[in-house]
This record gives C-alpha cells, structure tokens and sequence, in this order.
C-alpha cells in the first residue's frame, strides 16, 4: 500500500499529477514542476520541498524510475520515467479521483 | 519488495544522498535561468532562486525520510551521537562499564549454574518433560530412607510399572580404564540398552548396544566409547571399531562412538564410556548378582511416561510396583509381608538429579548465592544511575539548551535511555567475559570435580546476559530523566555554580544509601560465614583429617582368598610403614564420613542395646588411634598382639562408654558382637575420645567402636596413613610404594583424607568464599559510588567552599566538612543494612554454624570497615577541596 502523505493540494492529489505529467515521457523534477504549473494554468505551485519527497516516496514505491541523462541544455538531470505499476497506480488513483470529485459535486449539489 | 528497495537504498546511503543534492542543484539553476531568461540580472536570480527554493536542508531530509525508518533514524543519531560522547569521557565509560560488568557477569555467572543444575535437559534428550528419575524410598525404624540400586529391584520396576513407555537402569561409576601405565580412573556409565532410546544422538561410528547384548545370562562385553575418549585417547581413528578397552575387570570390544557433546545424564560429568549393564553386573557382582536383593549396584531407574500420565500417577504406579517388588522378595518368608511396615514409597522426580526429590547440596547454597548476585546486581545498577544522574545534572545546561532549541523531551528521554543501554551492552559484554573466568571459579566451587563448561558459547546464557545488560540499561537510563522532569528550563539555563544552587538530589541520596545499605547486608553475610567457617574448621572431629591419606584397594579381576588378601594388606602396611615420610600406617575397614560400619552388639543387663541409639565400628589394626590421632582416654589403644586367636578385644568411644555403662567402669566390660544369639564376649581395653563420622555438626545417639583388623575380617578395606608434612604432596610417592606390591592389574588409590571431611564444609567454604567476594565486591562498588557523589559534591561546591577559604576556613575544617559527609552517607546506610541484615537473620541462620546472625563483632566490623572506606573514598576530592585556590573558585564561571 503506497502510504498517503498529504500534498499542498488535495491529499495523494500531487502524486496523481506527478504520474499524470509522466505518461507523455520521462521528465526531470523541475520538468515536472513546470509542467504541472503550465497545464493548470499556474493554479498549482509545486514546491519542492514536497516535489521531491513525494518523487522519492514514488520511486521507494516502485511506481517511478529515476535515471541520469542529459537535460536540453546539454546538463545532468535526473529523469523519471513512469513504470508499468506506475501505470496501473495512475489508473486506480485517476479512478479513485474521479470518484471523490464526483461524490463532493453530488454534495455540493444537493446539500 | 519495499523492504528491498529500502535496504539496496541504506547501501547506497553515501550515493543517494549525492543525487539528491546534484537533482536540487540543477533545480535551482533551472530556476535561475528562466528568472534571467525573464530579464532578472544574473546576481539578482541567484539570490531570488534560492529565496523561492526555502530551506533545502528540510527538504534534503525529508525527501531522505522517505527511505528511513524514522525511529530507527533517530536511534542510529541517538546512538552515535552517545558513542562520541561516551569516546570523549573515557574514565567515565571505562568506570560504568566495569560497575555494570560485575554486576552482569556475576549474574552471567550464576545463571549458568543455576540453569545447569536445574532447568538444562540433557544434551540430545528427546521431551526431557516426560523423562523421569525414579526414587524409592522404605521406612526402617520409624525413619523413611532412600532404598534401591539393586539389578533385581530395577528389573522389578521395569516388569511391574505400567504408566511408562520406556524404561532404564543408569549408573555412573569411577572404574579403572585402561591398562599398565595407561590406567586411569574415570567415569564410565553404566546403563541398559533401553537408555539410548531416550535420546536423539545416533553415534558418529558404529552403533550402540542392543538389548540382546545387554541380556541375561550372557550379555557381551561391548563399548561404546564417548566422543572425547574417542579423539583423546584414540586419535578418532575409524578402524577403533573393533578395538578392545579394558575397564574395571573386563575386556570390551569398542562397537561405537557416540556423538560429539553426548554426555548421557551427567553434563558436569562426562562418562567416557558406555557399557551394558548386565555385563557389568556379572563381572563385579556375586554369582546371584541378577536375582539377589542383597547386593546393590546403585542402579536408578529413569522412566518415560505414557502420554497421559501425570507425575503423581506416575508416583502411584511406581509406588505400586515396588510393594509388588518387595512382595516378590519376601514371597515364601514367614511371619507375614512386612510392608506394612516398610511403608515403600516411589517417587517420579525431574530427570536432573540435582533437582531431585530433595534439593542436592549444591543446590542449597546455589539459591541464596543467587539472591546475593542480584543484590550485587542492584548495587551496580544504583551506582550506574547514580553515574548517570551526576552527569546529567553536569550536563544539565546542556540539555536546558536544547530544549530550548526545540528538542521534544520524548527525544531527549529516547536519548538518555539510549546513553543507558549501550553502556549496559558495553557492561554486558565485558560481564560475559568476567563471566567465562567467574563460572569455572563458581562451577569448581560448587561441583568440585567436574568438567567446567563454556559459557561464551552458551546460547541461554548469552541471551540472559543480553536481557539483564537491557533491563539495567533501561532503568538506569530513566533515572536521569527523573530528574529532568523536575528542572525548570530557565533556571537551568541561567544556573552555574555561582547561583549556589547546590540543592541535593534526593533521587541521587537514596541511591548512594541503596547502595551502601546493600554493601552492609553483604559485608555482615560475609562475617558470619567466615566465623561460622572458622567455628566449623575449630570443631574437633576426633580424627585429624589433614596429615592423614586414605589408602583404597582396587583388585578389579585379581581374586585373592582371604589368606592372600590378608598378606597383601600387610606387605602394604609394612610398604607404608617403610616410606619415608610417613609417621604412621593402619589398617583399617571403614572411613569416617565415607560409611561405618555396623553389627548388631549385645550387652549383659541391656535388653535392646538398639533402642539406646546407632552403634558403628571399625576394625583397625595397632597403629590407628596414632596414625588418626584419635586421642586414648583411658586404657589402651591395640597392640600387634591383639590378632586371630588371643582374646578378643575392643576399644569403644567415650559416649558409648557413658551409655552403656553409666557410673561403672568401661573397661573389662563384656560386648558381645554377631549375628548370634549369644556371641561370645569381646573384652573393653580403652576408651577413645569420640568422632564425628557422619557430619560436623554434633551428632547424637550415634556411637563407635573399634576392633583389631586381626580379629574381625582383617581381608576388609585399605589403610590410613599418617605423613609429616603436606599430605597431597606425599600422595603420589605413596601410590607408587604402595602400587609395587599389587598383583596383576589391581591398583591402590591414594587420596587425602581432608578431601573427604572438606566435602562436609563445602556448604560453609562455599558460604565464607563467595560472601566475601561478593560483598568486597560491593564494597568497591560502594566506594566508587560515594567518590563519586562526593567528588561531585565538592565541584558543585567550589564557590561555597571558595568563600569559606577566602573568609579564614582552615584547611584542615575544610577537609573535615567533605569527609563527614562521606562518613555520614556511610553511617546512614550502616544503619538501613543493619536492620535489613538483622531482619535477614532468620533465613541466614540456619545456613550458619554455631554462630548467632546477630553477632555484634560481626556488626561492628562492618561498621568500622564502612566508616573507613567512607573517609578513603572522599580523601581524594576532601584534598582538592583544601587545595582550592579561593581566587580562582570565586572567579570561575
């Protein structure tokens, strides 16, 4: 069982979005952050201080794969790239999302 | 799988930690870079990306903490950071280590005897819990004794016990093994083929007996060897099936060797062969040897029960079967069964024989001995928190500051019993050490003549070491803490010694008053036992027992007739006599503390001379009364001319004297000893001074008399010998005088007759020795306490002291001020230990003799002693007191 640590964001939201990020290909840390920022329109800033944790925790889980390579600008940098029971992770987690969503709109709905 | 991931990751800890830090960098720059690419100055972003990018080294751990097991990382902090400090304060370590390694180690020490003797199944036992001795009992004379050992009985309690599913007959016995110059004397057991089936041990070579080799009437003369006689002896050589081994009066083949450590039920004491029993019993037993009631072996039975079957009716059945036994023995008599009378009792007891039916001897001083190593232990223990206590109130700034900074106290506890522990294992380990040198001290003490056995390689013993060392550590630890919770945090962080604020710590008091108090309780115990000891060595027995060596006869298959044993004893005493060294030589049949002899006796006008009391003998021949000497109160001792065929005479003891013929005079008086109606007379000629001969402590009703070899069986039993100085040192040119006249392969043994009465005050030597020991040992570890609450006193007190100095104190007021405190602490705990040694009276006292547990010598001693060391211990620190400089006391800090 992956153990919940609460992100900035909703709880076990920041895993979700790490994995998400990482389905297009393997990326760098800052990579990631960036990207997160970008596709929510700058609503989530991910601070490092939880990026990397959350990254090591995914990478203790067996769900992501660091490897070094060389970034753009021709530096090192760590690449993570999603593994197969990362992949099965992000669809559970994606559903399990869904689920939570959809039970707080019927909440907000009818409440 | 994250177990594996998590240990692969602690491999790599040194790399991991590195990527890390190189993946933040490069986040770092990147940030940099895209605040540039934004139009920042090159200065401005670096500063900017490091402001955005927080406190890193949080972020460094906690993305680390993700691979660790929190409280495991704390331990390893908590346990590095005590190893640095511990490294910085060696005397200090070097002293709590060495307290606690007494401590442990003499615990270590003991648990493994106690262990041994009493909770250890045998080596390859299979379910020893079902295994059981059997013990017999019958009432003589309105008095229960122990019974058995005969081959008849044992095959009675075979045939007729039900509850059992296997059944055997063991015996260990010292016999000649080996022959010529080879010939030793060792342990071989004796036991029935059913005896190996109680075991898990398939021997390394060959095989054990078989019942139909261990049958009447033939059984074979086979061996199994033990592995150590195989290796030592042997070489381990595999063709040693087949050999043959000599032992006592036959000729074994070897058919196997048993398995490394198999030591059948004797652990401290290893057999190094063993044989059938049937086969023994033929060659050493009179022809009748299997059938006759008459003739014991001392065979014990051992017994597995049924499952099922309880212990007491396991106890019911074997009581059962030995009244059937004992109807079959008096089956065909006349007058009817006496059983009635003999009331025969068997008991199933624990498969260890010191756990018996009756605590053994050395069992008894064993337990208490075992109360006093955990007082020791407690002292220890006390002395090590007081250590402890001393330097956490040094420390006590220290620690105030970190609290400050935010160091949860849980933290600061977990730490402190950390400090604890790892000193504890540190004691621990160099008390499994002392322990080692310590347990072959204890086992030679308690079992003398026995093999010693490692406790380094003990698994049970390691681990008890390891609970103990824990246990301590823990509560040792805690203490500390108990003072911590009182501290206010400014006061501390403000405190210095100027502040004066040199309030005793109760925690630290009770302490120091623990431990003397206990020192006390150990030191009287110790008193007691050396008077009692020297009340024990002062006792006169009627014998001298240290010049004397006690010559035995072993023939093995040599059959002499009475006429040429006779000859042999005195071509030996004329071999003795003619020694140098040796003042006087004796025949003799029976050996004090060894087993007298007695026949039933009539006198003249005495109906029942029985009911007066026990009346034992020995038939000696002319120089006894000298070479013993046992001092001849009136008449005279025998003469050479006291011999087959002049007239009988006898010398009796004093009390018997007084019994039989009270008022009159002993001497000329008729006794008449045999079987007989009417033996004839035997004529009194002296009267000896009486002898102990079954224990020191005074015996009543039990009565001697002797008579001269010549006139009664002169074949029967060997010689004392009387040498001038040290007896142990004569023993062995003895032996070799005496060995020339022996025919064949029979052989004399020679053995010092304080051997035999040292045996009878084990109880008080062991006493005395370990009393001693021990409470010296607390009396150092009392010592090392108040220096060390009273060094610390006195730098707690440098300002004080200082200002006394600076206003005129003379030295020597100031060295009076520490030492009386010292003495004081003393005092008080004298007064504590006295009470609880003077409550301890009435369990000790019966362990004393002829000495009142509430000697006031004893006491005093004690007192003065504590006194003393309390004066040695604070001279030191009361010096440096004097020495203090008042310029820089009152400067400092």
């Amino acid at each position: 069982m992956p153990r919940t640590t609460p992100a900035e964001l909703l709880p076990g939201t920041l895993d979700l979005l790490i994995l998400r990020t990482l389905v297009r290909g393997s990326n760098h840390g800052y990579g990631i952050a960036q990207r997160v920022k970008e596709l929510s329109r700058d609503v989530f800033q991910v601070g490092e201080s939880s990026l990397y944790p959350a990254l090591q925790r995914l990478t203790l889980n067996g769900y992501i794969k660091p490897e070094w390579g060389v970034s753009d600008n021709n530096r090192r940098a760590r690449y993570y790239t999603l593994t197969p029971a990362g992949r099965k992770q992000l669809v559970a987690e994606e559903r399990e999302f869904e689920r939570i969503v959809a039970a707080i709109r019927l909440v907000l709905e009818l409440a | 799988m994250r177990t594996l991931r998590r240990l692969a990751y602690w491999l790599r800890l040194s790399s991991h930690h590195a990527d890390l830090l190189n993946e933040v960098e490069f986040h770092r720059e990147m940030v940099e870079q895209d605040l540039i690419t934004r139009g920042m100055s090159p200065a401005a972003a670096r500063i900017e990306a490091r402001r955005t990018m927080g406190n890193d080294t949080v972020m460094r751990e906690e993305a680390r903490g993700v691979w660790l097991w929190p409280s495991l990382e704390a331990l390893w902090q908590d346990a590095t950071y005590t190893m640095r400090d511990l490294r910085r304060n060696p005397t200090f370590t070097i002293g709590v280590a060495l307290t606690l390694a007494l401590g442990i180690g003499a615990n270590a020490a003991m648990f493994s005897l106690i262990d041994r003797l009493l909770f250890r199944p045998p080596p390859f036992m299979v379910d020893a819990s079902t295994v059981q001795q059997v013990y017999m009992y019958r009432t003589s004379r309105g008095k229960e004794s122990g019974t058995g050992g005969q081959y008849a009985r044992y095959a009675d309690m075979a045939r007729y016990s039900t509850a059992f599913s296997q059944f055997a007959g063991v015996s260990l016995k010292r016999l000649a093994v080996g022959v010529g110059e080879e010939t030793r004397v060792r342990r071989v057991a004796i036991v029935s083929a059913g005896f190996f089936g109680f075991f898990d041990a398939p021997p390394v070579l060959g095989r054990y007996y078989t019942p139909n080799e261990d049958a009447l009437p033939d059984p074979a003369p086979v061996a199994v060897l033990s592995h150590a006689l195989w290796t030592t002896q042997f070489g381990a050589r595999r063709d040693v099936l087949g050999a043959t081994l000599r032992i006592d009066a036959v000729e074994y083949t070897i058919i196997g060797v048993a398995p490394e450590g198999f030591v059948g039920l004797w652990p401290y004491r290893p057999p190094v062969a063993f044989v059938p029993l049937a086969t023994y019993g033929r060659s050493e037993g009179p022809p009748d040897w299997a059938t006759t009631y008459g003739h014991s072996f001392g065979i014990d039975p051992i017994a597995r029960r049924k499952p099922n079957v309880t212990i007491a009716q396991a106890s019911a059945d074997l009581t059962n079967a030995l009244r059937r036994s004992y109807q079959a023995q008096y089956e065909g008599r006349p007058a009817g069964a006496p059983l009635d009378e003999l009331r025969p009792r068997a008991v199933a007891a624990s498969v260890l024989e010191e756990r018996g039916p009756e605590p053994s001897s050395a069992l008894r001083p064993a337990r208490w001995l075992a109360g006093v190593t955990v007082i020791v232990l407690l002292i220890a223990a006390a002395n090590v928190a007081n250590l402890l206590l001393a330097r956490a109130i040094r420390r006590r700034r220290e620690i105030a500051v970190r609290l400050a900074l935010g160091v949860s106290r849980r933290r600061l506890f977990g730490q402190l019993v950390t400090e604890g522990v790892i000193l504890a294992l540190v004691g621990g380990a160099a008390g499994v050490a002392l322990a080692v040198w310590g347990g072959r001290v204890l086992s030679a003490t308690f079992l003398p003549g026995t093999e010693p056995v490692s406790i380094i390689t003990d698994a049970r013993t390691l681990v008890f070491s390891g609970l103990v060392a824990l246990g301590v550590g823990l509560v040792t630890g805690m203490a500390p803490m108990a003072q911590l919770a009182r501290t206010s945090l400014v006061a501390d962080l403000k405190s210095g010694p100027r502040e004066g604020t040199h309030g005793r710590s109760r925690l630290r008091t009770s302490l120091l008053l623990l431990q003397s108090a206990l020192s006390v309780v150990l030191l009287v115990g110790a008193g007691l036992f050396v008077r009692s000891l020297r009340n024990v060595r002062e006792v006169r027995l009627g014998f001298d027992a240290d010049p004397v060596l006690l010559v035995e006869l072993e023939m093995r298959d040599v059959r002499l007739d009475s006429a040429a044993t006779v000859a042999l004893r005195l071509r030996l005493l004329e071999a003795a006599k003619a020694l140098p060294g040796v003042s006087h030589a004796a025949l003799r049949e029976s050996i004090p503390f060894a087993g007298m002899s007695s026949y039933p006796i009539k006198v003249d006008g005495i109906d029942s001379v029985r009911a007066l009391g026990e009346f034992d003998f020995n038939s000696v021949s002319a120089e006894y009364f000298a070479a013993m000497g046992t001092r001849i109160l009136r008449g005279r001792g025998f003469e050479t001319t006291d011999r087959g065929g002049t007239r009988p005479v006898m010398v009796v003891g004093q009390s018997m004297a007084k019994v039989l013929w009270p008022g009159k005079d002993p001497i000329g008086q008729c006794v008449r000893v045999g079987l007989d109606s009417m033996p004839p007379c035997r004529y009194v000629v002296g009267v000896a001074e009486d002898i102990h001969s079954e224990s020191i402590e005074p015996e009543s009703k039990l009565y001697f008399y002797y008579m001269p070899a010549l006139q009664w069986k002169p074949q029967d039993g060997g010689l004392f010998v009387r040498v001038r100085g040290e007896a142990s040192a004569m023993a062995e040119p003895l032996r070799r005088g005496l060995q020339r006249e022996m025919p064949g392969a029979s052989f004399v043994t020679v053995n010092p007759m304080g051997n035999i009465v040292g045996a009878k005050m084990r109880s008080w030597i062991v006493g005395a020795t370990l009393f001693t020991a021990f409470g010296v040992l607390a009396l150092v570890l009392a010592a090392v306490g108040l220096y060390s609450v009273i060094a610390y006193n006195v730098t707690q007190r440098k300002h004080e002291l200082g200002v006394r100095l600076a206003l005129g104190a003379g030295r020597f007021g100031v060295v009076r001020l520490v030492v009386m405190e010292s003495v004081r602490f003393a005092l008080a705990g004298v007064a504590i230990g006295s009470v609880v040694a003077l409550a301890a009276g009435k369990w000790i006292g019966p362990l004393l003799f002829d000495q009142s547990p509430r000697d006031v010598v004893v006491f005093g001693t004690v007192t003065v002693v504590l006194a003393c060391v309390a004066i040695v211990a604070s001279w030191v620190p009361a010096l440096r007191a004097a020495g203090l400089d008042p310029k820089t006391a009152l400067q400092a800090d």
